[in-house]
């Protein structure tokens, strides 16, 4: 709609321009092209006029006896028009009430700071927000976000990931409701390994054993063998904690053995391995996403966003790329960490009832459905991960449930983000080698532990 | 009439002196500029007082407990040390680079050492003058996503020339390496600052009266003679300008280095505003990160004020 209009203003402040022009040609004509300029205008307000009117008179008229809901996320991935539909189609179902999006920075970090900012306020503009996994906790502990427990009852919080269900609880209230998914998983070469006769590894002693036989075997210089996310960001410390918990240690203490064994293998894959690249270490998913697209390694850890870019036409991986849950240490299981992002009502949103309804609709199996068909979100609901429908023109759902499964959140604290901004900088450390892992261990513990020390007693699972 | 009229304003010419004139005059102005540039520092520094977790209804006032926290936090002091080694390296090279800029565009120094006359340099000149000031009119954030690229270890350029140039044999890892992380961060301010440098120097050089030169020439004195007794001393004031301001950014730098590395890795290139930034927008602790804002607020101000001082004493010593 607002296209149409934009076009035909255009198109008029064109002719203006053009008459504009002609004006300089003859000081005689300027009455006369003064009186077609007042034309064009007029015609162009008339038009203008119209064209409101017959685009816009509907929505005028019913903005003024309805709901409006609005809405606030980032910004989802591929066309926007799609998510749109899919509100509109909520619009018919529910008349009376309109959802407004409003879009934040597509930066994680600004989109908190809104939040952190507007729903301290008085008085909330939206009633409806999408937040990232790891600050449900922070929110609902400040009082920000609603009691969401009647929206699901605890009989059917089994359809859901259970770490996304444990994510959005908090103190045993459910806070938010997950929208959609992502968890860590392993990326890997299927041609290579088919070549070299591999199946995908289930250790991480196996995936260096691997990387190093088709490493030794391709003599490809500009070929690695496994590429993670090792800057120093919120991503580092979902990928230490997937070889932390997949070496079966469930505390960041240095006193951990696992803990401070996986961080050691971890620096181990670049210095003595060496198969991963020292670039790792100022790595982020694109980054790698970019190193893997070109064909150039042959493990990736990684989100699942980057599994439809590769089935992209034109993508040097196209068709050979598997994904499997991500690997353990020997006698451990696999961990992968949770993210994705999930639905919440402010506490002062004008609209609870309206902004309810439009959760349930967004996570209704049929909508959570489409979501996955048109713009590839991964359900939040599990039984969709066996839908015929959406099994056919996705297959790979099948492989990822078991990762999603598998997931865990970050640590539950409504702490969180300045745990992880402690965490961050010692992981980092312990990777370049400019701490060892023990020691960098023990100062992440002593500053978290400082941090938690004056709100939380006893110490949290994780710090003991 | 008039005698009521002019007993008034012998009356307020009496009450109010010509400075007092001026102070109510520049009154209005005073009170906005006030307003805009002291609220805001003044509420950094309340703030900093005062124990403020907006995420949990945290505000009590604390007095000077984030300070002291301040001082016997090994990351503020690390943070201080890498800002100070910025800008110390990046401010120095700039100030260097840029004189050495600013004296080859100079006219004057081709006649100094007797080659070249004004004649032989035409509007190339100016033109010059726009190129150099290009890294300058890049904004920091668009240049350290080039330099980004410029430093990877992959496809980044510095790799492909010092691996075909035989060089090195493995490629380096400009950013993830500790040691090189903050000298890749330095190496793009100066490469972004020096322009900016150079052509300050330049408006001073292009102050120096040149018949000091024809006659430093008469009388037979070599280049060093005339640069070291009439350039720099002429164009010391300009060069303590440039440092006030190269200072200022330097120790404030944020933008070059947070694009670059995030402060990573192991924290080796987080600068004090990095580590602000982190405190107060990431992680919302609004008291002790107004505690981190003042401190670097006292420090560029510190500084500042010794080169004024030492720019006043070399006026006095002038006049």
């Amino acid at each position: 709609m607002s296209d149409g209009l934009a076009i035909n203003r255009e198109t008029a402040l064109l002719m203006i321009c053009d008459i504009s022009e002609q004006r300089t040609v003859n000081r005689e004509l300027i009455s006369g092209l003064g009186y077609r300029l007042e034309v064009a205008l007029l015609l162009l307000y008339v038009s203008l006029t119209v064209l409101s009117c017959l685009q816009g008179g509907n929505d005028g008229a019913s903005f003024a006896s309805s709901t409006v809901v609005i809405f606030k996320h980032g910004k989802l991935s591929g066309d926007p028009r799609t998510f749109e539909a899919l509100l509109r189609e909520f619009e018919r179902r529910h008349p009376g009430v309109l959802v407004r999006e409003e879009l934040l920075p597509s930066s994680t970090d600004q989109q908190h700071q809104f939040y952190a900012i507007n729903l301290e306020d008085q008085r909330t503009t939206f009633d409806l927000l999408a937040a990232d996994v790891i600050w449900v906790q922070e929110f609902a502990r400040a009082g920000w976000v609603q009691d969401l427990d009647h929206l699901l009852p605890p009989l059917e919080r089994d359809l859901y990931f259970p770490a996304a269900i444990q994510a959005a609880t908090f103190e045993q209230h459910l806070h938010a409701i997950p929208w959609y998914m992502d968890a860590g998983m392993l990326y890997y070469r299927r041609d290579l390994l088919d070549r070299y006769g591999f199946s995908p590894p289930r250790t991480w002693p196996e995936l260096v054993r691997i990387a190093r036989t088709i490493l030794q075997g391709e003599r490809e210089r500009t070929l690695h063998g496994f590429v993670w996310q090792g800057k120093q960001y919120e991503g580092l410390v979902c990928v230490a904690l997937e070889f932390i918990w997949g070496h079966g240690a469930n505390s960041l203490s240095e006193e951990d053995p696992g803990a401070e064994a996986a961080l050691t293998f971890m620096r181990n894959l670049i210095v003595r391995d060496k198969i991963s690249p020292a670039m790792v270490l100022t790595a982020d998913e694109e980054a790698t996403r970019h190193l893997f697209g070109a064909g150039r390694a042959l493990f990736m850890r990684n989100w699942p966003y980057a599994w439809p870019l590769f089935q992209q036409e034109g993508s040097p991986v196209r068709g050979k790329v598997g994904i499997a849950p991500l690997p353990s240490f020997p006698g451990y299981e696999s961990a992968s960490t949770l993210g994705g992002w999930m639905l919440a009502i402010p506490r002062r949103a004008a609209h609870q009832r309206e902004a309810a309804q439009l959760i349930a609709f967004l996570t209704s199996p049929e909508i959570q459905r489409r979501m996955a068909l048109d713009i590839g979100y991964k359900p939040a609901r599990r039984d969709l991960y066996r839908d015929p429908a959406l099994l056919q023109s996705q297959p790979w759902l099948r492989e990822l449930a078991p990762v999603l499964l598998a997931a865990r959140p970050r640590p539950l604290s409504p702490y969180y983000l300045m745990l992880s901004q402690a965490l961050q900088p010692e992981l980092s450390a312990a990777l370049v080698g400019t701490k060892s892992p023990r020691e960098a261990l023990a100062s992440a513990k002593r500053q978290m532990t400082h941090i938690l020390g004056r709100e939380v007693d006893p110490l949290p699972v994780y710090l003991r | 009439m008039t005698a009521s009229r002019s007993s008034r304003g012998q009356c307020s010419g009496r009450t109010l002196s010509e400075r007092g004139w001026g102070y109510l005059f520049a009154g209005p102005a005073l009170c906005f500029v006030g307003s805009l540039a002291l609220t805001p520092i003044l509420a950094a520094v309340w703030l900093s007082f005062q124990r403020r977790l907006p995420i949990f209804g945290i505000q009590e006032f604390v007095g000077l407990r984030n300070y002291l926290e301040l001082a016997g936090d090994d990351r503020f002091w690390a943070a201080c040390r890498i800002t100070f080694y910025f800008t110390g390296v990046s401010v120095t090279a700039e100030l260097a680079f840029g004189l050495g800029m600013a004296l080859l565009i100079d006219r004057t120094w081709p006649q100094v050492l007797g080659a070249g006359t004004d004649a032989e340099s035409g509007h190339g000149q100016a033109w010059l003058r726009a190129i150099i000031l290009i890294p300058w009119a890049i904004p920091t954030v668009v240049s350290a996503r080039m330099w980004d690229w410029l430093y990877h270890p992959e496809y980044g350029l510095f790799n492909y020339l010092l691996l075909t140039s035989g060089l090195i044999s493995q490629p380096l890892n400009w950013l993830s390496d500790p040691v090189w992380a903050i000298h890749a961060a330095i190496l793009m301010d100066v490469w972004k600052a020096t322009p900016f440098a150079a052509l300050l120097l330049l408006a001073g050089l292009k102050a120096i009266p040149r018949a000091l030169y024809q006659a430093a020439l008469v009388d037979g004195a070599s280049a060093w003679a005339a640069f070291r007794h009439i350039t720099l001393p002429l164009v010391l004031p300009v060069i303590l300008i440039v440092l006030v301001f190269r200072t200022m950014d330097a120790i404030r730098v944020f933008d070059a280095v947070y694009v670059l590395t995030g402060g990573g890795p192991g924290n080796s290139t987080e600068t004090l505003s990095i580590y602000a930034y982190k405190t107060l927008f990431q992680t919302l602790q609004f008291g002790y990160g107004s505690a981190l804002a003042s401190v670097m607020f006292l420090l560029v101000l510190m500084m500042t004020g010794c080169y004024l001082l030492l720019l006043r004493r070399y006026l006095q010593e002038v006049t």
